[in-house]
Formats: C-alpha cells, sequence, structure tokens
C-alpha cells in the first residue's frame, strides 16, 4: 500500500517514541548491569564484578537450575501433547469439538490469577499434591499446551496432506506415515511451538506464585522475592540473562516458521 | 474429486476407533487441570471461610451477595477504566506505528516488527522491574529532570494510577500493534488507489477507506489489550501498591495474603465470567477473523 513513498513526520516521531518506550527500560535494564554503582540505577564505570557474583550465588543457581528444569519438561510434554491433539483435532470431526477447544485455551483466556488460584486449590485441597517440582510442572503444561496445540494446529492447515495418502497408498500405515512423511513436514511448527514454550514457561511468575511451594523456588520467583530490597545489580544481571535466554529460542523459533 | 472422495471415507473411517488415541490425554488433562480446579472454586465459593481461614461447609449466597451488592464497586470501576484507558492509549500510539510499518517500512518491515514483538516476550516481571527503577524517587527519569533543573523535586510517578496506566499499556502495547500491523497489511491498495482517483484527500482516503477495513484489527487488538488488562495483578500490584489496587489484585490478596477461599473464589469466577462475556462479545463483533489473520 504505497501512494507516497516519504512518510509523514508525524509517523516518524510517533514511531520512534513508541520504540524508546518499549526499549528502554530493557536497554537500560542491560546497561546498569554491567555499571559499578551497587544500587544498580546509576552509571559509575564497566565491571563484569556482578556477572561474577552471581556464579558464587547458591539461591541463583538453584532457582536457574529449577526453572530450566521445569521449562525442558514443560517444553517435552505440552509439545507431545499438543502435536497429538493438533492432529485430533485437524483430522476427526466429532461432538463437543468446539467445547473442546475452548477448555483447552480456557486457563490462558481467563485471568492469570484465576488459572492459578483454581490450581492452588485443587493442589492442596482435593488431590493433595506437594507444592514444588509436581505442582509448578502441571500448572506449566496446563498453560503451555493451548500455545502448542494452536501453533502446530496453523502448521496443519499449510501443509499439503495428499503426501500421506499417497504414503498410505503405498502401503504405509498411519504411525509410519506419521514418523515418514507427516512428521517431517510438521517439524518446523513442531520446533516453533517448542521455541516459544520454553521462554513462556521459563518467564511465567503469575502461575507459577500460587502453586510454588517453599524451597521450589523458580528464577522469576526469585527476582520477585529479591525486589522488596528495591533495585540491586543482581537483578540487573538476572534480568539480562532472562532477555537473552528469551530472545535466541524467539529468533530461532521465527526463522523455523519461515521455512 | 477422486481425493476428497477418499479424503472423506478415511475421516470417516477414523472417526469412532482413533478418537481416543489423539483426544483422549488432552480431553484427561483439561478434565483434570482446567475443570475440575474451576469446579473446585465454584464449589468454594458457596461456602464461608472461618476465623482460622478454614472453610465451613455450610453453603451460602453471601460472597456473590457482597460482590453484587457493591462491597468491591470502587475496585471493579477502576479495573474497567484502568483497562479501557490502557487499550484506548494502545489503540492511539499503537495505530500510527503499525500504519507506518505497514506502509513505509518497505524491506525493513519484519525487522522493525520483531523490535516491536521481542520486548513482549521477555520475562514480563523482569520488565516492569525495570520499568519501576525508572520511574522510581530516585530513578532515571526524576534525576534526569531534576539534572536538567526542569523541576524542583522529584515527581511522584510510582504508587499513582498513573503509573499504573502506563505500566498496563507498556505490558500489551505490543498485543495492539501486531493484529493492527496485520489488518493494514491485508489491506487492499486498489481501494485506496481508486479512492484517490475518484478525488479523496489523503485525510478523507485514511477515515472513509483505511479505518473501515481495519477495524476488523482493532477489534482483535482490543480483545489482546483490554481482556488481560482486566484480569491484571502484577502491574497494580508492582507499579500502584496498595492503594491503586484492580480486581486481580483483590483476587490474589484474597487468596495468598488472606486465606480467605470462599471470597477468592467468588471473585475470581465473577471476575473470570465477565472477561469470557467480554471476549464473547468482541469475537462476535468481528475479532476472530482478524484474529486468525494474525497467526
Amino acid at each position: 500500500m504505497s501512494l507516497e513513498n516519504k512518510a509523514p513526520k508525524f509517523f516518524v516521531v510517533i514511531s520512534v517514541l513508541v520504540y524508546i518506550f518499549l526499549w528502554a527500560p530493557v536497554v537500560i535494564l542491560i546497561l546498569f548491569s554491567f555499571s559499578s554503582n551497587k544500587f544498580g540505577i546509576k552509571w559509575e564505570h564497566f565491571t563484569l564484578k556482578w556477572y561474577l557474583e552471581l556464579l558464587d550465588n547458591v539461591a541463583v543457581k538453584d532457582a536457574l537450575t529449577r526453572s530450566l528444569i521445569i521449562a525442558s519438561v514443560t517444553v517435552v510434554v505440552s509439545t507431545a501433547l499438543g502435536t497429538l491433539t493438533a492432529y485430533g483435532l485437524y483430522k476427526l470431526k466429532f461432538a463437543g469439538k468446539k467445547i473442546l477447544r475452548a477448555s483447552i485455551l480456557l486457563p490462558i483466556v481467563i485471568p492469570y490469577v484465576v488459572t492459578g488460584a483454581s490450581l492452588l486449590v485443587f493442589f492442596t485441597r482435593v488431590i493433595h499434591i506437594p507444592l514444588g517440582y509436581p505442582s509448578i510442572i502441571i500448572a506449566h503444561i496446563t498453560f503451555s499446551t493451548p500455545l502448542a496445540v494452536f501453533v502446530i494446529l496453523g502448521r496443519m492447515q499449510r501443509i499439503d496432506w495428499s503426501w500421506e495418502e499417497a504414503a498410505m497408498d503405498l502401503g504405509a500405515n498411519r504411525i509410519t506415515a506419521f514418523t515418514k512423511v507427516v512428521g517431517p513436514l510438521l517439524l518446523p511448527g513442531i520446533a516453533a511451538s517448542a521455541m516459544l514454550i520454553f521462554p513462556w514457561s521459563f518467564d511465567d511468575f503469575v502461575i507459577t506464585y500460587f502453586v510454588t511451594g517453599v524451597g521450589s523456588t523458580t528464577l522469576p520467583i526469585y527476582v520477585f522475592s529479591q525486589l522488596r530490597y528495591g533495585a540491586t545489580p543482581v537483578i540487573n544481571t538476572i534480568g539480562t540473562i532472562f532477555i537473552a535466554v528469551t530472545i535466541v529460542p524467539l529468533v530461532l523459533s521465527s526463522l523455523m516458521q519461515k521455512k | 474429486m477422486r481425493t476428497s472422495k477418499i479424503k472423506g471415507r478415511r475421516t470417516k473411517n477414523i472417526f469412532p476407533r482413533q478418537l481416543p488415541l489423539y483426544i483422549g490425554p488432552i480431553s484427561v488433562w483439561v478434565i483434570l487441570f482446567v475443570l475440575a480446579p474451576l469446579g473446585i472454586i465454584l464449589y468454594f465459593s458457596f461456602l464461608k471461610a472461618g476465623p482460622l481461614g478454614e472453610v465451613i461447609q455450610n453453603f451460602t449466597l453471601e460472597n456473590y451477595r457482597a460482590i453484587v451488592a457493591g462491597k468491591y464497586g470502587i475496585i471493579f470501576l477502576r479495573t474497567f477504566l484502568y483497562a479501557f484507558l490502557a487499550n484506548f492509549f494502545c489503540l492511539i500510539i499503537g495505530y500510527p506505528l503499525a500504519y507506518w510499518i505497514a506502509k513505509y517500512g518497505g524491506r525493513w518491515k519484519t525487522f522493525l516488527m520483531s523490535l516491536v514483538i521481542i520486548p513482549s516476550w521477555t520475562c514480563y516481571l523482569i520488565r516492569l522491574y525495570a520499568f519501576k527503577t525508572l520511574t522510581g524517587r530516585t530513578g532515571l527519569i526524576n534525576s534526569f529532570l531534576l539534572n536538567l533543573n526542569l523541576i524542583s523535586s522529584p515527581l511522584k510517578i510510582l504508587y499513582t494510577p498513573y503509573a499504573v496506566m502506563i505500566g498496563l499499556v507498556y505490558s500489551w502495547l505490543p498485543f495492539m500493534i501486531l493484529p493492527l500491523y496485520a489488518s493494514l497489511e491485508g489491506l487492499d491498495p486498489t481501494l485506496l488507489e481508486a479512492a484517490a482517483d475518484l478525488g479523496a484527500t489523503p485525510l478523507e482516503r485514511f477515515f472513509k477507506v483505511t479505518l473501515p477495513l481495519t477495524k476488523g484489527g482493532m477489534i482483535a487488538g482490543t480483545i489482546l489489550v483490554f481482556i488481560p488488562s482486566l484480569g491484571e495483578w502484577l502491574v497494580p500490584h508492582l507499579l500502584g501498591g496498595a492503594k491503586v489496587m484492580m480486581v486481580g489484585s483483590l483476587v490474589a490478596h484474597k487468596f495468598i495474603q488472606l486465606g480467605n477461599i470462599p471470597a477468592g473464589a467468588s471473585l475470581a469466577l465473577f471476575l473470570a465470567a465477565i472477561v469470557i462475556l467480554i471476549l464473547y462479545l468482541f469475537i462476535k463483533l468481528g475479532g476472530e477473523e482478524a484474529l486468525e489473520r494474525m497467526l
């Protein structure tokens, strides 16, 4: 859509201001993680000492390990469950399909505090599972699977299903046809969903806050517990790591979806 | 013709036998960890909390009566107002940006859009914290303005309604820009050329062609901004403090600080019902198609 080629100043000014608004806090956080000021809010001179201190911080390492384990398990289970579900939703006609689709989306449509609180009550008052790895992983799979289902479903709508028909006409059963033909065709979608779910799970604070127990701190929960001490260089460094952990899979995911 | 026949036959054949295999696991998961927990809090919302946080097994409508009677009226009103204003500001600052990228982005379009999306995918808590350090009493904005002698004492931004509203806009703006951009990209340029040929001025073209044709994008953006803003907890909690509570913070407060499950449950379900109702209305208004185009 181009009638004129040069943008009016108004649009340029607003656009630049919006970019500054979106990026300034993030950029300043990264910058200050390298500042020697111990309150973490002023620039003095360049240092890597906060990163080195982070290496000795047992609580941070513990929380980081826990977050990585939870995100990895969530990625594997959600992506597998999501692929199976997307295949069923795409291929089959059945009664109650709309209700099922809506119910899958429910945990991310209703406010996170509602999802988190309902899971907390369910875990502690009904099925009595320990608050820690089991409760956090179940919660993360519950709010990550919708993402997997709909990203993979989107891919299914774009691939050429006659390949599967051809494989089956040539004698492959449905499982062989899936592993040899459909699976590879879906792979970019499956990989993209995994790359989206990893930061989605790794970053989650609100729902995790409800279902976490004593001694099962994830990295966002740790950051939250440190906030009452105000700005500290430790949070700036963790924040920078978070941004890196998020951006890398995101860029990979967008590269994969383009294929 | 032939392939569609085969496909039809296969679809029918696998319907009864393979349904449990593909749909079984997710159905079990959804029933156990989505519907059952909501059912449980629905049950608890009709009970009463004892003085020590225990739940008394007596059926009562008291929790809902308190909500309907307006016990939390001011918090509900404030939530709606903030969500509405956040959505409004996202729309009026997001539209020009989306328009600029779609129209003048050229080969930089993808890059410019990723610059919009990337911040929204980095940890929400960290971003709000960064935002908080910027706007605090000794934060960068205040020290900058003080150094320039533009102000004589630090501005109080944090823990005011303004901070909450700016925080909401900051959190959700990318989700407004995304569908707006998608609908502007999908706009047929020949329509604008036709309007120009027929003598429409640039302003007329914008208000009579572009704006009406991107209504779907605006509705989709509203779904992605207004709906989550209504249930927001972290933004008012971190930036508003105890004074500027929204319904989400009230729910979290009842559950976590007070341990009052019945009161928390009734508020949570009331909030979820409002959110689902509004979502349904927006989808009916035509947001669904625009949301799908965005994917």
